[in-house]
Formats: structure tokens, C-alpha cells, sequence
């Protein structure tokens, strides 16, 4: 265990400092309760590293051994936002070249994240792709993911809350706290499905991993149309083929660099940023005196009130509509 | 957003209000439906508190000239956020309880309307619910 006391102490003195250049990059600003940095301290987290530190990053390591609960939140535990050296939500800064039909699904795709479309900041920021300026209110949108369907992948990969992998003989399952999604990795040996050989294209898709060298190396295809690249709404099409990288490169970081090449909408591949996760112990994350991942479940039940209560009537500024009794 | 901008409402967190992390966001967009710039205070009674996700609500009414009516608030946080900031459902439930005197800072939804963003809330002895602050005496948390 190589948490310094003394630095979790300094936590709470420091993690406004930490938030400073951190909100200036990514539009952050105060927000409301329940919306700090600044948690209990005793929590594991330092100063510095801009993510829970519970780990001498020094200590020896098995490269090939990734389980374990690995979060690119800043907070640790999900909700909040990336860790100041995860990278960001977006799949990438490069702008990506689209083919007409890729333009075409792109620009059908309307977002919810990002600066606001038309805005005065959207127009202060030409060096970002349109991609990142262009939101609107998601009772506008038409993000799937707001009446609680799968992300899917990479945008799953980009979320800020923690995932555990878990390594079977045969596989990796990646548990995302967010969604409690489910997606499996297989290691058998198998081969992708050839694009003509997919009966049901699948939220999650069909994934296979390979180790070259301490690297593993997953590729996958199939994906559900209906899924994002990322939050700001980059499409995909049936024929995105995705390749991740996953390099563990000290004990308690794994850095992930992707490429996607989805010829039906992409003229070339388009490739990621390196993003990174870091080590948490299974009992960070906690609720109800219970750790483990959380059941950070996007029900359905829960959604659809929210949207009738406040996300639709504050993106329509119409008054709630008729539902059941809170 | 200007570093200087944001720096100072960091300053504003260190004082009492709170701060938000790098890409903290609704989880399905919401904050772009509210214009922050245009936030406002006032005295409100509460009239539910729910505890629920995929965000925590706070319905309240005002009596003021300038706001005057039911509201009802969306917070950024959901359960898991503020049980980690040490706010459980007991806690928060029972210091919001309906008929709790309250002062309330918020952002309007930009169509307009009686949704709101819910930014900041004291007590009425000045005291900031559902913050960042642990509660007395909170236990750290385990590890290994």
C-alpha cells in the first residue's frame, strides 16, 4: 500500500488548485452540489496527479495482468469528469475526413455535448471541429443514449467512470461501472466475423484480443449504428472496424490508443489520442457501506420521469407533461 | 471560457460554492439546456426532495417579485456523487425536507420555463447542503 497519509491530508487544501487549469481546458466552471473536487479527504486521493493516487506507480508489475478496477475519472468513482491525464471525452482532436455518406450520417447526429451550437464560444473556437460546436439540448437531440440505450464502443471507453476488467482463461470482460455494461473480449483465438457472416449487428459488437508483445491489441466490428464514436455525435457505420491498444505501462496506469477505419463513412482511418486509466482498490469505490463497482444502471424507469420532469420542459421551455403522481 | 473566467469561479468554490472537474456534465447533456450567465438567487421553501437518479431534484416554490412560483431543479449530481461527497439519502433528505426554509442560486433553462439548474444551496443559517464539505466526523474511507 503506498498511499501517503500525508498527502491524502493536503488533499483538501490543494484539489481547488487542481481544478483551476483543468475547468479552463474543458469549459468547466462551478456547477452545483454534489459537484466538487473537493470529497472527503481520507478518500486515497493527493495532490498532483490529478486522479485518486492509491499506488506508487514504481512498484513491479505483471505488464499482461490488467484486472482490476480502472477508472479515467478525476474523482475516481464516476460522475465528474476525466482525469487531467486520461484525455478527453472526445475520440480526437484530428479532425476526421468524411466520405458524403459519413458527412451525411454525421451531420443527421445532433448532440448534446460539446460548446453550444451558434454560440458565441462555439464561434471563439474554429481551431475545434464543428463536432465540438454544435450542441443543443438533449430534449432537442437525438442521442440514444438519453432513453438509456447502450453506448456501445469507444464512446463506453471514454466515459468518465471506472471499468473492471475481468480476465477469465478464455476472455477479458470489461464491466463499465456507467450503464453496467458488459462487453467481452475474446481470447481464444477466434476470428471477426466477416461483415457478410453478421446476422445482428450488436450494441457492444464482436470484440477478439491478441497480446503483441505486453500490448494487447482488440479488435472489433458489428456495432449497432445507433451508437456514437463519442459524446459529440461522430457517426459510424455497420462496416467500422475498431482496433484498441491496451499497454500497461506501470502499475497503475494502462494507456489506450485507437483507430477506427470505417471506410463507408471515414476516407481514412481515424486515430485516437492516447488515453490512460488508472488503478483503483475494489474498496474506493463505496455506497451503502458496500464497495465494488456501482450499479450506475441507466434505467429506463429513472429516465423517462427525469426527461418528462426537467430534461425536456428546460430544452422546450413547454411546461411538464402529464405523467404519473411523483 | 477564459482561464482567468474560470479561475475565479474556482475562488468561488474554494469559499463555499463548489467546483466542477474537468468535462462535468450531465451525463446526457443537459447543462447546455441552462444559461449559467444568467443565474439568480432568491428565498424558496422546499416542496420535495428526490434523492433519485439519473440526477438528484429539488422542487421548490419562491415568493419574490422577480421569481415568483413552483420550480423545479435539476442538480448536476446523482446519488453516487453525493453519497462520495458524504451527503447520504438520510442526511440530504432530512436537512431538505418539504417545508424547509432554504436560499437557492440557479440558472434558467434557456427556452425559458420553470426548470431550472440548481447551483448552490444554504440553509437558513447559512449553511451549504448537499456540498463538498465531508459531514462531522465522517469516516475515511477504507483502503488497502
Amino acid at each position: 500500500m503506498a498511499v501517503s497519509r500525508t498527502a491524502i491530508a493536503l488533499f483538501a487544501v490543494i484539489s481547488v488548485a487542481i481544478v483551476v487549469p483543468a475547468a479552463a481546458q474543458d469549459q468547466g466552471r462551478a456547477a452545483g452540489p454534489g459537484q466538487s473536487a473537493g470529497a472527503p479527504p481520507g478518500r486515497g486521493r493527493a495532490a498532483g496527479p490529478g486522479y485518486p493516487k492509491f499506488f506508487d506507480s514504481s512498484m513491479p508489475f505483471q505488464p499482461r495482468d490488467l484486472a482490476g478496477i480502472w477508472t479515467p475519472n478525476g474523482n475516481g468513482f464516476g460522475g465528474g469528469g476525466r482525469c487531467r491525464d486520461c484525455g478527453d471525452r472526445g475520440f480526437s482532436m484530428e479532425f476526421p475526413v468524411f466520405t458524403p455518406a459519413g458527412q451525411a450520417a454525421f451531420d443527421r447526429n445532433v448532440p448534446s455535448y460539446g460548446r453550444a451550437k451558434d454560440s458565441d464560444d462555439a464561434k471563439a473556437h474554429p481551431e475545434e471541429h464543428i463536432g465540438r460546436r454544435r450542441a443543443q439540448p438533449p430534449a432537442l437531440g437525438n442521442d440514444t443514449y438519453g432513453s438509456c440505450n447502450p453506448m456501445g464502443m469507444p464512446r463506453a471507453a471514454l466515459y468518465p467512470d471506472p471499468v473492471e476488467l475481468i480476465v477469465l482463461p478464455d476472455r477479458i470482460l470489461q464491466h463499465f461501472q456507467w450503464g453496467y455494461g458488459l462487453r467481452t473480449i475474446w481470447m481464444d483465438g477466434r476470428k471477426l466475423p466477416a461483415p457478410e457472416d453478421i446476422d445482428v449487428a450488436r450494441w457492444w459488437g464482436y470484440a477478439v484480443g491478441r497480446w503483441d508483445g505486453n500490448t494487447l491489441v482488440v479488435e472489433s466490428t458489428g456495432y449497432d449504428e445507433r451508437t456514437w464514436i463519442d459524446h459529440f455525435g461522430y457517426p459510424h457505420s455497420d462496416e467500422m472496424v475498431l482496433q484498441e491498444r491496451y499497454t500497461r505501462i506501470n502499475y497503475d496506469t494502462i494507456e489506450l490508443k485507437m483507430t477506427l477505419t470505417d471506410p463507408k463513412y471515414y476516407a481514412k482511418p481515424w486515430t485516437s489520442e492516447t488515453k490512460r486509466m488508472h488503478l483503483l482498490p475494489k474498496t474506493f469505490v463505496q455506497s451503502s457501506g458496500w464497495t465494488g463497482l456501482l450499479e450506475d444502471l441507466c434505467a429506463p424507469a429513472n429516465e423517462l420521469e427525469f426527461n418528462r420532469l426537467i430534461r425536456d420542459p428546460a430544452g422546450t421551455g413547454k411546461p411538464t407533461e402529464p405523467g404519473e403522481a411523483r | 471560457m477564459t482561464r482567468s473566467r474560470a479561475a475565479v469561479w474556482c475562488v468561488a468554490a474554494a469559499l463555499g460554492c463548489l467546483a466542477m472537474p474537468r468535462s462535468l456534465t450531465a451525463h446526457h447533456g443537459t447543462l447546455v439546456s441552462y444559461d449559467r450567465d444568467k443565474a439568480w438567487t432568491a428565498k424558496a421553501v422546499v416542496t420535495e426532495f428526490r434523492y433519485v437518479n439519473p440526477h438528484a431534484q429539488l422542487y421548490f416554490d419562491v415568493k419574490d417579485k422577480d421569481h415568483s412560483g413552483h420550480w423545479s431543479g435539476e442538480l448536476l449530481a446523482n446519488p453516487a456523487q453525493l453519497i462520495a461527497s458524504g451527503w447520504t439519502r438520510k442526511r440530504s433528505t432530512e436537512l431538505l425536507k418539504a417545508g424547509t426554509a432554504i436560499t437557492v442560486t440557479v440558472a434558467p433553462a434557456r427556452a425559458g420555463g420553470m426548470v431550472v439548474l440548481v447551483m448552490r444551496i444554504l440553509n437558513d443559517t447559512g449553511e451549504e447542503l448537499l456540498g463538498a464539505a465531508a459531514p462531522p466526523g465522517a469516516a475515511p474511507r477504507p483502503v488497502p
